[in-house]
């Protein structure tokens, strides 16, 4: 579905990513993981069309999307949750919600798609007029997760999605990952939190200072033992 | 005296109605483009010629010219939009400052070129309205109702349709606004395209009240840059509130002084705002 083949990204003359290659197969759940400042979130940019490759290609169900710009790939079907919950502070839940639905493609769809995201987070419903400024850490990202749904995704890619929440409240997010993957969402999960998305994957990739390390099913990437000393601390 | 002072207070407040949606357009490009556009008061000129060609030169009804105006303008603005700012998006902020500033100079010329330094006007006579010892314009009674009406419909286009909805989001955070699948550079031509159609507007209403020439816009420049620094950069509402402080100050202090007085008031209150709040009434802390 996704094939991400060898590119490079640099910031100026800084160097974030070096030759990354991955892949995410339909209904896949697929986990990148890698210290902070590795170049997970510049990985997922890239993808998205924030930031153009200087080298290599991304082809999404089989079309090139390399360097194409963000609103080009949200319409074929890729939708990002950013760091930390990202949301427009001084719009209102329900404007958030609507802004996910800005896409072409999305936008016929975004009243019944609004009625189901607020059966399946009823907090957001209560909170619609609200602007999401207001909102704890916590529905901060559940409003991200939501927001995303919106545009109509094929692939949902999540940036750190458990970064600063509370334990209970980051299993509140994995368990809606793990729903998300029930529905045939593919998913691409990037987290410093890697014991939490291991659950959740089919496959796994390490990412250090923006190089592939290593690569592998979910058994395979557990059994590891530098993953399991740097990254699972077991 | 108490007459003169309510009556100075009620202009006040006309008047803000109108600096109020002057200072909007100016606003509202900085809130989404982050740029400050400084030939905007230039732009009311130019709407203004462009009212009274079509009126004198093309014979159009009044209300026919004016619409022409607002249209010409709103293409201005996205001309502006595609010669200016476009190539000097990731450029330093000095450097924008500069090339808008620059374009001052080369609207006020062309204006000169075109319809030479005369005061031009469009002559309309509106009648006074009495209210016991009060006397209203009814010239600046109608600029206030509609600039209030414009308003409105701006916050209308800006909270209920999808063009709003990217407007401001885009404000608050473009990187986000592209990822959900906006295309800013869009946002910014219809946000320079509307900023422009703004000062047609107010060059319509400006019509039964001022006549032009080549330098009508600088103060309108300024004027609008101070209530806009007054209310907060960006803040639509604070841009607002400000617009009847400043509209309500400078109206009554004319009545007790004089203009020339009421404009140094209306600039030592805002050197006085830089000093003490820099980020206006209701701009976010820098």
């Amino acid at each position: 579905m996704l094939t991400v083949d060898a590119i490079d990204t640099f910031y100026g003359e800084f160097q974030a990513l070096e030759g990354i290659s991955l892949k995410v197969e339909k209904g896949q759940t697929v986990i990148v993981v890698g210290p902070n400042g590795a170049g997970k979130s510049t990985l997922l940019k890239t993808i998205l069309g924030l930031q153009k490759p200087r080298k290599g290609s991304i082809r999404f169900q089989g079309e090139e999307i390399t360097g194409a710009p963000a609103h080009k790939v949200v319409e074929r079907g890729i939708s990002m949750v950013p760091e930390g919950g990202r949301v427009f502070p001084d719009l209102s839940v329900q404007d958030n919600l609507r802004v996910g639905s800005y896409n072409p493609v999305a936008r016929p769809k975004a009243q019944t798609q609004m009625e189901q995201i607020f059966d399946l987070f009823p907090i957001l419903s209560d909170r619609k007029k609200q602007a999401a400024g207001s909102l704890s850490g916590g529905e901060r990202q559940m409003l991200a997760i939501a927001r995303s749904l919106m545009s109509c995704p094929k692939l949902i890619m999540l940036d750190e999605p458990s970064l600063g929440l509370a334990p209970l409240v980051v299993n509140m997010v994995f368990d809606f990952i793990q729903k998300m993957k029930a529905e045939g969402y593919a998913i691409l999960l990037v987290e410093q939190n890697a014991n939490k998305a291991l659950k959740v994957a089919d496959y796994a990739y390490l990412v250090e200072s923006g190089k592939l390390i290593y690569e592998g099913d979910r058994d395979s990437f557990d059994q590891n033992p530098y993953i399991k000393t740097a990254y699972l601390g077991l | 005296m108490l007459e003169q002072l309510l009556m100075a207070f009620i202009n006040g407040i006309l008047l803000g109605g109108v600096l109020a949606l002057l200072a909007f357009g100016l606003n509202l490009i900085f809130g989404v483009v982050k740029i400050i556009h400084m030939a905007y008061g230039q732009f009311v000129m130019l709407g203004f010629y462009f009212i009274y060609y079509f009126y004198t030169a093309w014979h159009l009804p009044l209300l026919v010219a004016m619409a022409g105006g607002i249209i010409v303008m709103g293409l201005l603005g996205m001309l502006v939009q595609l010669l200016i700012i476009n190539p000097l998006l990731d450029a330093p902020r000095l450097n924008q400052l500069l090339a808008l500033a620059s374009l001052i100079i080369v609207l006020e010329n062309l204006a000169q070129v075109v319809w030479g330094a005369d005061y031009r006007g469009i002559p309309i006579s509106m009648p006074i309205i009495q209210f016991g010892d009060i006397f209203i314009r009814s010239s600046y009674l109608l600029a206030f109702l509609g600039a209030i009406a414009t308003l409105g419909i701006l916050y209308l286009f800006l909270h209920k349709t999808y063009f709003g909805l990217a407007i401001r989001s885009v404000a608050q955070d473009v990187e986000m606004a592209r990822g959900m699948g906006i295309n800013p550079k869009v946002i910014y031509y219809i946000t320079l395209a509307a900023g422009g159609a703004l000062t047609g507007v107010v060059a319509a209403f400006f019509i039964p009240i001022y006549t032009v020439h080549p330098h009508f816009g600088a103060s309108f420049t300024l004027m609008a840059f101070v209530i806009v620094v007054f209310g907060g950069m960006g803040n639509l509402l604070g841009g607002f509130i400000s617009a009847f402080i400043i509209g309500v100050v400078t109206s009554i202090t004319a009545v007790l002084a004089s203009t020339e007085v009421a404009d140094i008031l209306a600039l030592v209150m805002f050197i006085l705002m830089m000093m003490v709040r820099p980020q206006g009434i209701l701009g976010a802390k820098a």
